[in-house]
């Protein structure tokens, strides 16, 4: 024994893989079974907090509309920022959308990019000769549950003007 | 092939660090991907398209057209033009009231907490306690429009959409009991 390992340490340098190994197998192992192939990847910050829902459909993917505490995001490019003020009648800080981008209740700018990514969307349909690819005016909406209604209502007011009419509210799931 | 055949002798080990290194590649690769968040969605219409109630048949109850107002005072819950009363559906050939009657009233399910200063100060269990009854009326009826006030938090929008759909306390065939699915979001009450 005292003679063995001095001899094969100078001669190879043999490091003990089988430990290291052993919890490399476990870590993929776990990280497989986490390993989903959702539609859509959601990037989560401390602008953006999804609500909790006990909601079980399945996401599917469709025009991605982003809307955190400081930006409008569609599809992974920010649009437009947001406004923090504060509530008139609680005095607690609030979001609005700016008032130089509403036309009424239509945010204009995000009015123009969701026009533009609904032609895309029909181009597509048109030249995937319809069925599944058809132009269906799906919208996901991913907000943060801080959000007042108000900006939601401009928000999908404005995704509606564009032809956009089936939302769908990405929420956090519960429950399997 | 000698070495091996030299070593016989002893404890054969095998060579481990070419699948060390792919098992170290396929790490951060498969961290990536990883979801560690589950989600779901929560479909909605327009109120201008959405809800295309098929007008042919003519039921002989009048359409329900439940609406959920959630201001910062709690829920109203109205339907078939008449403000719900929490102790039950509303009496057939009673005098019809008119929702903004009912909102001087005050709401039908009132906040836990005066004010409602957070998400959860909103009587949910009372809501879907109440909508249970109305379902039981209504047995056809899938539809149910949301009215919340521009203030409203959108935590609360979704809470209340859970508390719509289905009710968690009574199974049937194993799930939960759908009450109304369908949700389409009205312009909302300022």
């Amino acid at each position: 024994m005292g003679k063995k390992k001095p001899r094969r340490n100078s001669g190879e340098g043999a490091l003990s893989i089988t430990s290291m190994m052993d919890m490399m197998t476990i870590i993929l192992v776990f990280l497989l079974k986490n390993f989903s192939s959702q539609d859509i990847s959601v990037k989560s910050s401390a602008d953006l907090q999804l609500p909790l829902s006990s909601a079980l459909k399945a996401p599917k993917t469709a025009v991605n509309v982003v809307v955190s505490r400081v930006d409008v995001i569609v599809d992974g490019v920010k649009v437009m920022d947001l406004e923090s003020t504060t509530d008139e009648v609680t005095g607690q800080a609030t979001v609005m959308v700016p008032e130089g981008e509403l036309k009424g209740q239509l945010i204009t700018t995000l009015y123009e990019k969701l026009l533009d990514k609904a032609e895309q969307a029909k181009d597509i349909g048109a030249r995937a000769g319809g069925g599944e690819f058809d132009f269906k005016g799906q919208v996901l909406m991913q907000c943060d549950k801080r959000l007042p209604f108000s900006v939601i209502r401009q928000v999908m007011y404005t995704a509606g003007q564009a032809q956009f009419s089936e939302f769908r509210f990405v929420v956090i799931k519960t429950r399997e | 092939m000698s070495k091996g055949s030299k070593r016989g002798g002893e404890a054969e080990e095998l060579n481990l660090v070419p699948v060390m290194n792919l098992v170290t590649i396929l790490i951060p690769f498969i961290l990536m991907a990883a979801q560690f968040i589950n989600l779901a969605v929560i479909d909605s219409t327009l109120p201008a398209i959405g809800a295309p109630v098929p007008v042919e048949e003519q039921p002989e109850k009048p359409p329900l057209n439940l609406s959920v107002v959630i201001t910062d005072l709690g829920f109203t819950v109205a339907g078939a033009a008449a403000v719900l009363n929490p102790e039950g559906p509303p009496v057939e050939g009673a005098p019809p009231a008119v929702p903004a009657e009912g909102e001087e009233k005050g709401p039908t399910i009132p906040c836990l907490e005066e004010g409602c200063p957070t998400p959860q100060s909103y009587d949910y269990k009372e809501l879907v306690r109440l909508l249970g009854v109305v379902k039981d009326e209504y047995s056809d009826e899938e539809n149910v429009i949301l009215v919340p006030e521009s203030r409203i938090p959108y935590e609360v929008l979704v809470l209340t959409m859970d508390s719509t759909r289905e009710d968690p306390n009574t199974m049937v065939d194993g799930a939960p009991r759908l009450l109304f699915p369908f949700v389409v979001i009205a312009g909302g009450a300022e």
